[in-house]
């Protein structure tokens, strides 16, 4: 064994290295100097510190880019998980935006930290190239999201929620770890190439086929996938805003990241048919089974929704069908539309959980009647919330559009043309259906009358920002693309 | 420098942008407005010099810039600019003649309130005027010549109010599109046969030597080379633009508009487009076959007929001149006539003749125009010179630019560069080995021009007032006009005599300059001594004969004209002008007339049905599709609203909060899955 040389270790994760550092600094100062202050400020501060340190963390990111394969091929970095990390630190800084003078929870310390911890959970998944780490980093960000969740004193249900969200996450869990151990065992190694190179003698065997529908669940309910989805719901109705913010856009998008860089890396010799027959097992028809059951069930339930927040859930999964079919797509056009889509999906969501936080504080229930008027009391919330509705249902030229084109162009690219024609069709006709229920969000929005008693909604200021540069960043991206793909193009 | 030289479209982009802001600009922003204008205007004329003086630069040829428009199909569109000495001298000439009247203009209409509207259009004009001289692609130049058309449109009927204005511009734009037809067609021949508009592309452009050999080579129709017809079609635009026969029509019933517009338009610059087109395509227009393929003559069809056309022009139009009374229309005319001079140097002397001319009329027309612009203020927009009179008194500053112009104008010698350039059009004209026809026509075209000029400064300026109720509205005395107008006279009058010292023949600069080094000039020989004399006695003997003839009219307040009096039928045939509009409204008009009404006839019997059929089928199937969609579409949308409504229902109704019922959906999931997997694996 040889001995570890710990100044490049330091070197190689100089940026969760700094998140850890933001992430003691907070905790001690909110246990021993800002005790006296109120919670509004302390949440403030709260806030700022670890936006700061995410702010710096993206900065030693870009400045000492990390060694890929280090230490021992358990981590890499390219150009696409660069790509990723960014997004997802600029994803959570937006995030815990949210909760700058927010009073959502008495534990500002405790939730910093844990929002800090999930964040690094997440980085390491995206770079991990071993199958160990892998799921060492998505319990890390697992655990975190769970008992964040539970910090909302505005809803005695959280902890309810908070232990649901656990039990299904473990289950989930103690799958993929079965899952994964099957594949060792298979193939005997960790390594995403490694695996490449031997899973293609195991195809008759059917531990392989169990491992990978084992493995798969994990990711499925990382991302919200039916049927591992139904935590979606209870979750996103009572978790704090900034913690569901997070779950909702960063988690998804590491998320998808991992799945997509599982299945085309280390998967890559198994993918199966998922064009209808002649039937072959393998992964793409696995995801293409779980992405329409998504798509079906989460647009079809959101029709009967009455409340913003669990409609946001289950229209989070079906937009995970969506992006599970630009997974089917060759690997260069799927990781550029899954990047894309996954990205500005989280901006939009964010941006939503943000004008949910802004009603909330001001005693507004999440029911849909209760965002009406909203026009008159606050144009700046109504445009933004317009913005990032609209942006979801895929309206041009927002970039919720984009996204969803360049998913279903990158599915119908693998294999024959039109292999996918029928998933594409499928996801076309379900995005029609959930053109209802945005239109249902945006109508109490922009048309009903306040109610007579209700006045003028005041936005902080740092939140009317983030929320106005989301909106921004939907648009603009929307218009110009290549801003956020760079040369890559479809 | 250098630099300038590459971005020439520079100079036309300043008053683009200038007639752009203007346009949004509302019109009580005055003073912001002829800022504006002026000071792009101004600019523009600034990096004009700049360009002129690269120009100057011995062995200086000229500056191409092509680029790339768009694609479509096999064609490539190109753009493309020039700057030789054709254009550096008319940047500069319309930059500084257009910034003078920019500025007599803020004078003039002082109390309009379109005041800003004008200087938009103005600038407008200025900058497609400026496009048009420095454009290499002869695509780029019609749409140059087309936004002059416009401009002119926009300025002739800038008092649309009036109905004489509204129809004079109608008519100007009108004349010119038919002329412009020929120019089109010209430039899609031209495109077709060479594949290229560009007039300079390193040797592949439709003006040089390659393009030129293969139209030569073909004959068309009449047994014309093509060059030759293409020229003929080209020269047909260039005729309408320079009102020549028989499309000059619409000049002297432009003076409708405002008279700083006369000046800029109908006598510096616009009409000079035509001349201009002609001196760009000389090589297409002089372009023969000869020995080796190629050779350039100044007696291919195309010159010949430019020469007699614009000699047959100089006379008539001068003749015209002879027994107009409006102030303006006489000017007019005389344009009319120089611009026949013009097309005569060209054809028989060279471009560079030809541009001579141009340019020197330009300073001493625009000169004229003015002063009649500041004599027209003066009294209260009288412009019939018979109710004139008199004011040297009154107006000294304006009576002696005006005359300056007037002498520049009539050719008297030495001082002024009118004497000089004309002199140089009769050379040409005399040693044009095809006729002498057109060199006689000139001489006597010199001789009238010197009367009708005199004759008008005897009814305006000399004599005594001869309205007979003047004052009796309460009309001051006429008084000279203000600074910011009588300066740009003085100006233009100190250019028109300095510029002489460059025309003549014993130091022909300007015309070397133009012409290029290659070209030595002419050499001062008995003959030239002789030609000098000549048009030295024409324009005396014009003089004087007019001198001579209204006595009467410069020494008393008298307002009849004594010749018109003599030769009552003569007058009226001239003053009708030949009676062309006249005939154009017999023939043309009403052509045109009858046309009309066969469409309209159509119209109302035959569209009008089959109008009324289609609408009814429209109708018929519009009601059928509304049955369907109401009865079919819509009952089964709403059904599948309704289940879909259901289903979501049933799936939200799944999911109860129960965890022991989540976790089963996530174990059956993980089972099936796997159960799918396994049972597929070798399907394959």
């Amino acid at each position: 064994m040889t001995p570890v040389d710990y100044l490049e270790l330091a070197l190689t994760f100089s940026t969760e290295l700094v998140l850890l550092v933001t992430l003691g600094l907070v905790l001690f100062l909110d246990l021993r100097g800002w005790l006296g202050s109120t919670l509004a400020v302390r949440s403030q501060r709260g806030a700022t510190l670890t936006a700061v340190g995410l702010v710096l963390a993206g900065g030693v990111l870009l400045t000492f880019p990390p060694v890929a394969d280090a230490p021992a091929g358990s981590f890499v970095l390219t150009q696409t998980t660069l790509w990723v990390k960014l997004a997802l630190l600029g994803l959570s800084l937006a995030s815990v935006l949210l909760l700058a003078g927010s009073e959502i929870t008495e534990h500002v310390g405790e939730f910093c930290a844990l929002f800090l911890l999930a964040t690094e959970g997440l980085l390491l998944m995206v770079g991990a190239e071993n199958l160990l780490m892998l799921f060492v980093a998505l319990e890390l960000s697992s655990l975190s999201l769970y008992a964040l969740t539970a910090l909302n004193r505005r809803h005695p249900d959280a902890s309810e929620a908070a232990l649901k969200y656990f039990l299904i996450g473990s289950t989930a869990a103690a799958g993929t770890l079965f899952g994964l151990s099957l594949l060792y065992g298979l193939t005997g190694t960790l390594q995403f190439s490694l695996l490449t190179a031997r899973i293609g003698s195991h195809i008759g065997d059917p531990l392989l086929w169990a491992g990978l529908a084992l493995t798969l669940a994990g990711f499925a309910f990382k991302v919200a996938a039916v049927p591992f989805h139904t935590w979606a719901p209870d979750v996103y109705q009572v978790a704090p805003g900034p913690a569901a913010a997070l779950v909702a856009a960063g988690s998804k998008l590491a998320g998808f990241l991992v799945l997509l860089r599982l299945l085309h890396a280390g998967l890559a010799p198994i993918p199966g048919t998922a064009s209808g027959l002649p039937f072959q097992s393998g992964w793409m028809p696995a995801v293409a089974l779980l992405a329409v059951a998504s798509m079906a069930v989460g647009n079809l339930a959101a029709l009967a929704q009455t409340r913003v927040r669990r409609l946001l859930a289950w229209s989070a999964i079906a937009q995970a069908g969506y992006a599970l079919v630009g997974i089917l797509g060759p690997t260069t056009d799927a990781t550029l539309a899954v990047q894309y889509f996954a990205f500005t999906y989280g901006l939009a969501v964010v941006g939503l959980f943000g004008v949910l936080e802004a009603l909330a504080a001001a005693g507004e229930s999440d029911e849909i009647s209760s965002l009406a008027g909203l026009w008159r009391r606050s144009p700046l919330l109504a445009v933004c919330f317009t913005t990032f509705v609209l942006s979801l249902a895929g309206i041009p030229p927002l970039a919720g559009f984009l996204g969803k084109f360049f998913l279903f162009v990158a599915a119908l690219k693998r294999g024959q043309p039109l292999d996918h024609l029928w998933l594409v069709a499928v996801a076309l006709g379900f995005s029609v259906v959930s053109l209802y229920y945005y239109l249902k969000l945006l109508k109490p929005v922009l048309v009903a009358d306040p109610a007579p008693e209700v006045r003028p909604l005041p936005v902080p200021r740092l939140l009317a920002l983030t929320l106005v540069v989301l909106a921004a960043a939907v648009l603009v991206l929307g218009i110009f693309p290549t801003l956020l793909l760079g040369s890559g193009t479809l | 420098m250098n630099w300038l030289t590459q971005h020439v479209w520079l100079i036309p982009l300043l008053p683009l942008v200038a007639a752009g802001i203007l346009a949004v600009t509302p019109r009580t922003q005055r003073r912001f407005a002829s800022g504006l204008a002026i000071s792009a205007l101004a600019s523009a004329a600034l990096l004009s010099l700049v360009a002129f003086v690269a120009t100057l630069a011995p062995g200086y040829t000229r500056t191409v810039v092509n680029t790339p428009w768009f694609t479509a199909g096999e064609l490539t569109l190109h753009l493309g600019w020039i700057l030789d000495p054709l254009s550096a001298a008319m940047l500069v000439m319309i930059t500084f003649v257009g910034s003078l009247i920019f500025i007599f203009s803020t004078g003039y209409l002082a109390e309009d309130p379109n005041y800003a509207r004008f200087f938009g259009f103005l600038s407008l004009f200025a900058a497609a005027m400026l496009g048009l001289v420095i454009a290499n692609s002869l695509l780029v130049l019609f749409v140059c010549w087309e936004l002059v058309g416009v401009a002119s449109y926009l300025l002739i009927g800038f008092w649309f109010t009036k109905p004489s204005a509204a129809e004079a511009a109608k008519k100007a734009f009108l004349t010119t599109r038919i002329g412009d037809l020929g120019l089109f067609t010209a430039l899609l021949w031209l495109n077709s046969e060479t594949g290229t508009l560009l007039c300079y592309d390193h040797g592949r452009g439709c003006l040089e030597t390659t393009a030129l050999s293969g139209l030569v080579a073909q004959t068309t129709v009449l047994g014309l080379t093509m060059s030759a017809a293409i020229s003929l079609l080209a020269f047909w635009g260039a005729a309408g633009k320079s009102g020549q026969l028989p499309l000059h029509v619409w000049l002297p019933d432009a003076m409708e508009g405002p008279t700083p517009v006369s000046a800029l338009i109908h006598a510096a610059t616009m009409v000079a487009a035509g001349v201009f087109l002609t001196a760009r395509l000389y090589p297409l227009l002089s372009a023969a076959p000869g020995a080796d393929g190629l050779a350039f003559s100044t007696a291919t069809p195309a010159l010949v007929t430019i020469a007699w056309v614009g000699a047959i022009t100089a006379v008539l139009a001068a003749l015209c001149a002879l027994a107009q009374n409006d102030l303006k229309r006489i000017l007019a005319y005389s344009t009319v006539s120089q611009l026949g001079l013009m097309f005569v140097g060209v054809a028989t002397g060279g471009p560079a003749v030809g541009m001579l001319h141009l340019l020197t009329h330009a300073f001493f027309k625009a000169l004229l125009f003015l002063g009649a612009g500041s004599v027209i203020h003066a009294n209260h927009h009288e412009q019939d010179i018979r109710r004139l009179g008199g004011l040297r008194r009154f107006m000294p500053v304006t009576f002696a630019t005006y005359a300056v112009g007037m002498m520049a104008l009539s050719g008297i010698p030495i001082f002024f560069a009118g004497f000089w350039s004309k002199d140089a059009v009769l050379h040409g004209a005399l040693e044009w080995p095809v006729s002498r026809g057109p060199f006689i026509l000139c001489v006597i075209g010199a001789v009238l021009t010197a009367f009708y000029m005199t004759r008008q400064i005897c009814f305006v300026f000399l004599g005594e007032p001869r309205a007979p109720h003047s004052g009796s509205h309460g009309h001051a005395e006429p008084h000279e006009s203000p600074a910011v107008m009588t300066a740009p006279l003085v100006i233009l009058a100190a250019c028109t005599v300095l510029l002489s010292l460059v025309c003549t023949p014993f130091w022909p600069a300007l015309e070397h300059y133009l012409s290029g080094p290659s070209e030595d000039g002419h050499e001062i020989t008995a003959g030239l001594w002789a030609l000098l004399a000549l048009s030295t006695v024409a324009s005396f003997i014009g003089v004087g004969l007019a001198a001579w003839a209204y006595q009467s009219v410069r020494t008393s307040n008298t307002s009849t004209d004594p010749w018109a009096r003599r030769y009552p039928s003569v007058a009226a045939v001239l003053h009708q002008a030949f009676g062309v509009d006249a005939l154009y409204a017999a023939t043309v008009r009403r052509i045109g007339w009858g046309l009309a009404q066969a469409a309209a006839w159509l119209d109302r019997w035959l569209w009008v049905g089959l109008v009324d059929l289609v609408q009814t089928l429209g109708q018929v199937s519009g009601w059928l599709s509304r049955k369907v969609d109401e009865e079919a579409l819509n009952g089964g949308f709403d059904a599948g609203c309704a289940s879909t409504q259901a289903t979501g229902n049933w799936l939200s109704r799944l999911q109860n909060g129960r965890a022991p019922r989540y976790l089963r959906f996530v174990a059956v999931g993980m089972m099936l899955l796997t159960l799918w997997l396994i049972l597929g694996r070798n399907a394959g």
